[in-house]
């Protein structure tokens, strides 16, 4: 059974067509990206597989149970967990409390550990603490850990974004465009650090990118869309020569 | 059907100064996505200045320096009423506003509340704790019609509002300066591009709604005409609800609103004891807004894309 | 939690710096305990020679805050009340601080090893200090109490306001809900009153049954704090600063609208059972549960739904749920805080709890500073002891001081001492070169 199935999803914004008939299956531990021209509603999938939206129409099942309609909440504790591409930090809290807050879905000291500091609550915020750091150390931040975050260089943050997203232990992570705005060289890095938390925690990567080097490196298969459908879907080498993806959108600009 | 009228008619009248001063607070709303809540007490001081001017204009008079008759009085009461006025609420945004434009939204929300604070305890440490009277510049007339009484001072209190707020309509829409406003409540970032300086935005937003204000204060000095330093705090907040009730920077809405209020109050004293009036019209507009999180004739934007 | 980093002097000023660091070294070195013990010197001192000091420096009496009030009614008497000041509170503080600074730092150092006790001693010398100031006139104990009170309710509206960042004006509806529900409970049991009638219970019992009646209070508070937790769900920012703003209006009117607990004039009977103690006694556990909770991954959660609510919901914070926690938590504490303050103060009337009232909150609030319970103590007892201070200008008062908060809102816009983190036992752990000493070696430079 695959991780995520999504099966005909349609969605409108008002008499807006964003999505349409939409089809995705991901299966545990695998790296697949999602690529496409501006506006061709990619984001708008990530918003809807993780409860933002809801679809107009169409399943979503993950783990063999539909999620359609569930607050986005409970779907990023089922094991979804994504970054979001103009990258949603908090801006007047620390890289340590990004992470560590994180783990709210774990909290099972109730709220008389949070009012009255039990035992087990100081026992709970040590272990999600160290956990906390470890993240932070995979994905080479750990310095900053008591830094506001808005003190960091743009790099840093994209990368405690990841960090965060980790910590709520996903088996799905989707990545919106990791590597934007990056230099040649720090998204070489972003590449390497994706290739090493998926080689270390195993979970499913679903990614979107703009920049092609990355999701040729990164993915084993590649869906393409444009006009909110998927007109192509294959390995990187199948894409690359697709006539309809370089019409689309390849065509369209340099290839590297 | 004739009492039912009559009330109708205090209605447009009590609206009308909700109406007034609602347009105050959404203007200032609409273009720097702040609440002036200095605006009430503007009003309050808006009632005073007319109060002096039009005392001060009489007293001419009586000194026998130059005798004016008082439909004059009134209208150079309203018109200096509404200059001096306005040049207080610039006053307020440069002191109160301008420094914090960048911060956050309800520490400037405080200062406005602290400023009007400190004009109503300062018109009290001023000017001591008696009530003071408003000179009556209009002789009363009272017509008959359909039953219902109606008196000049109405009449004209209703009009002139109703005119004042379409020529603020047809500012807005019509004039640079309205453009830019209106441009402004869309995007605050885009004005500056398009040549016009914020400050003197913001400015021109307080000046224009302050006038408003001083409006109203003369007119309910006229209505009823015992002024107190705390007058400005009690119909402010209700303006300011009125305000809310429009929706977001909505001219028309905050106009509405405001009459709506006027209506609600002035019917639910009909029905019920008067001392219910507060409690009813605050329970509705907790149920109407959590219900309508956005307003009556807001845009209703979802919460979630708001970041 | 970000504490200013010292820079190295450049070497040509390292000479004066040196002079003025040994001058000012002994002072650094005096842990928390030591200006504690310092207070409780002078306090007592003043307990002793108070008074016939202030007649020898041709005071009338002695200076009940801090001589402000003497000092601006009778300005000649202005070198006297600096003497007395310097010769009863400065002077014996100082010196009983630094001279004392080797024992209390040895001291602070064996405490922390149990850091409750660490805490129950400092709790117990604090609450020495202000009782033995408090001893030498009614006015300071009322002024006392009050400002405790207005800490529990500015910390527990920080918690809205600050932490979550949303613009809440219902704290006063809270406390009147608060007020009137423990003091009808206490009236009706305990006491002899013309609406309720003879007391249900034996009246001796009332004082062990009070802590009951605040909590009934606090729960009446939160109850009604989901009129307004539920909207914001949906409405947020202004939106919900105006449903919060009529909740509070329609408390207050259906106050005024209530026969039975006196309509607009007022209610009264409360009996005198919230001293000093218990006063002070429910304002450190509420500030202890609320630094608590703002500390741990669920009360952070609030930072992160003001800082970005669609990424909370994405970082599996159940965003609903931290509001009402949120809200039915302030609720529950300016509840209580209204019960004290209805039994402080022995009458309530639905005027007390208006716009003025609400003002003098979110002034509290957002001087002392925002995301921060230091701050909130801070804003707390500064604004209610300065006010009572500035009570001989009468009028003139509420001109100075809201023109002061301009002042400093457009000079620090989001207050004092905002976002710091409250570590108690850093503060009541030993200094300078004691420092190093502490076991767990959590200190640093």
């Amino acid at each position: 059974m695959a991780l995520l199935e999504v099966e005909g999803m349609t969605h409108y914004f008002g008499g807006l067509r964003a999505v349409h008939n939409y089809n995705l299956q991901i299966q545990r531990g695998e790296i697949r990206g999602l690529i496409g021209p501006n506006g061709a509603g990619k984001t708008t999938i990530f918003n809807l597989i993780t409860g933002i939206y809801r679809p107009t129409r169409g399943r979503i099942v993950f783990e063999g149970e539909d999620i359609v309609g569930l607050p986005p909440h409970r779907i990023a504790a089922r094991g979804i967990a994504r970054t979001f591409q103009n990258m949603l930090l908090w801006r007047h809290m620390t890289v340590l409390e990004h992470v560590k807050v994180a783990h709210y879905a774990r909290i099972d000291y109730g709220l008389v550990g949070a009012f009255l500091g039990t035992p087990r609550r100081r026992r709970q915020e040590a272990e999600f603490e160290e956990r906390s750091y470890e993240l932070l150390r995979m994905m080479g931040v750990e310095r900053f850990a008591n830094k506001v975050i808005t003190e960091l260089p743009y790099g840093a943050q994209r990368r405690v974004e990841i960090a965060r997203a980790l910590a709520t232990e996903p088996k799905l992570l989707l990545l919106d465009e990791p590597a934007a705005g990056m230099t040649p060289e720090e998204m070489i890095e972003m590449v390497d650090t994706i290739r090493r938390i998926h080689s270390m925690l195993g979970m499913a990567i679903f990614l979107i990118e703009h920049r092609m080097r990355v999701v040729m490196d990164l993915c084993e298969t590649i869906q393409t869309l444009n006009f909110g459908e998927v007109i192509a879907e294959g390995t990187p080498d199948e894409i690359r020569n697709d006539p309809v993806v370089i019409e689309a959108y390849l065509g369209k600009e340099v290839v590297t | 059907m004739t009492y039912l009228l009559q009330h109708v008619v205090n209605a447009l009248q009590w609206g009308s100064f909700y109406a007034l001063i609602a347009l105050g607070y959404s203007m200032v709303y609409s273009v720097l996505m702040l609440f002036n809540f200095a605006h009430g007490d503007i009003f309050m001081v808006g009632a005073y200045i007319g109060l002096f001017v039009s005392t001060g204009l009489l007293l001419l008079g009586t000194a026998g320096a130059v005798t004016l008759p008082n439909w004059l009085v009134l209208v150079l009461t309203i018109i200096l009423g509404m200059a001096l006025t306005a040049v207080v609420g610039m006053l307020v945004e440069r002191v109160g506003y301008r420094p914090l434009r960048k911060a956050p939204r309800a520490s400037a929300a405080l200062t406005g509340l602290m400023i009007g604070i400190t004009f109503q305890t300062l018109n009290l440490a001023l000017l001591g704790a008696k009530r003071r009277s408003f000179p009556a510049l209009i002789e009363t007339a009272t017509y008959q019609v359909a039953g219902v009484s109606i008196t000049n001072t109405k009449i004209m209190i209703v009009v002139i509002s109703l005119l004042l707020m379409l020529a603020l309509d047809q500012f807005v829409r019509r004039t640079k300066w309205g453009m830019a406003m209106r441009a402004m409540a869309v995007d605050i970032f885009v004005v500056p591009l398009m040549g016009v300086p914020i400050n003197t935005m913001a400015a021109l937003t307080f000046a224009l709604g302050s006038a408003l204000a001083a409006v109203a204060g003369i007119f309910f000095g006229q209505a009823y005409p015992v002024l107190e330093p705390y007058m400005g705090a009690l119909l402010g907040w209700k303006a300011f609800v009125a305000a809310i009730l429009g929706g977001r920077g909505s001219v028309l809405g905050a106009a509405l609103a405001g009459f709506m209020l006027g209506f609600i109050e002035i019917f639910v004293a009909v029905v019920f004891p008067s001392t219910l009036r507060d409690l009813i019209a605050y329970s509705a507009i907790l149920l109407i807004l959590t219900f309508r999180p956005y307003g009556l004739f807001g845009e209703p934007y979802s919460a979630r894309l708001r970041l | 939690m970000t504490t200013a980093t010292q820079k190295q002097p450049p070497a040509s000023d390292r000479h004066r710096n040196s002079t003025i660091r040994a001058v000012l070294s002994p002072w650094r070195e005096v842990p928390f305990l030591g200006w504690l013990l310092g207070a409780l010197a002078a306090v007592m001192l003043e307990h002793s020679v108070g008074s016939s000091l202030a007649l020898t420096l041709g005071l009338r009496r002695i200076p009940v805050l801090f001589g402000f009030e003497l000092m601006l009614k009778a300005p000649q008497h202005i070198p006297g009340m600096l003497v007395y000041l310097v010769l009863v509170y400065m002077l014996p503080a100082a010196l009983v601080a630094v001279a004392t600074r080797g024992l209390t730092n040895a001291l602070a150092a064996r405490l922390l090893q149990s850091p409750a006790l660490s805490l129950a001693v400092h709790l117990v010398l604090l609450y020495g200090c202000m009782h033995f100031w408090c001893a030498l006139s009614d006015y300071r104990y009322l002024v006392a109490q009050l400002a405790l009170i207005a800490v529990m309710l500015t910390l527990s509206l920080n918690v809205i306001n600050g932490y979550m960042g949303e613009f809440s004006c219902s704290h006063p509806g809270f406390m009147a809900l608060g007020a009137y529900a423990a003091s009808v409970l206490t009236v009706l049991l305990f006491v002899e009153d013309d609406v309720f009638g003879p007391p249900l219970l034996p009246p001796t019992l009332g004082p062990f049954l009070f802590p009951l009646a605040l909590v009934a209070g606090g729960l009446v508070a939160s109850l009604g704090a989901l009129a307004v937790a539920i909207p914001s769900f949906r409405a947020r920012g202004d939106y919900l600063g105006v449903i919060t703003l009529a909740f509070t209006f329609v408390v207050k009117s259906l106050f005024e609208n209530l026969e039975i607990v006196g309509g607009p004039r007022g209610f009264m009977n409360q009996p005198n059972w919230a001293g000093l103690p218990t006063v002070f006694v429910w304002a450190v556990v509420c500030v202890a549960v609320i630094n608590n909770f703002v500390r741990s991954t669920f009360g952070k959660a609030l930072n992160a739904v003001r800082d970005g609510e669609t990424a909370a919901e994405a970082m599996t914070i159940n965003t609903r749920r931290t509001k009402t926690v949120a809200f039915l938590s302030a609720a529950f504490w300016a509840g209580v805080a209204g019960g004290l303050f209805a039994h402080v103060v022995g009458y309530i009337n639905p005027a007390t709890f208006g716009a003025q009232k609400l003002a003098e909150v979110l002034a509290m609030v957002y001087f002392g500073g925002l995301n921060s319970v230091i701050g909130s103590i801070a804003g707390g007892l500064g604004l209610t002891l300065f006010s009572e201070m500035l009570r001989p200008l009468e009028v003139w008062k509420w001109v100075i001081i809201p023109m002061l908060l301009v002042l400093v809102m457009t000079r620090r816009p989001t207050g004092l001492i905002a976002f710091r983190e409250f570590d108690a036992l850093k503060l009541l752990g030993p200094r300078g070169r004691w420092e190093g000493g502490v076991q767990d070696g959590t200190a640093g430079g």
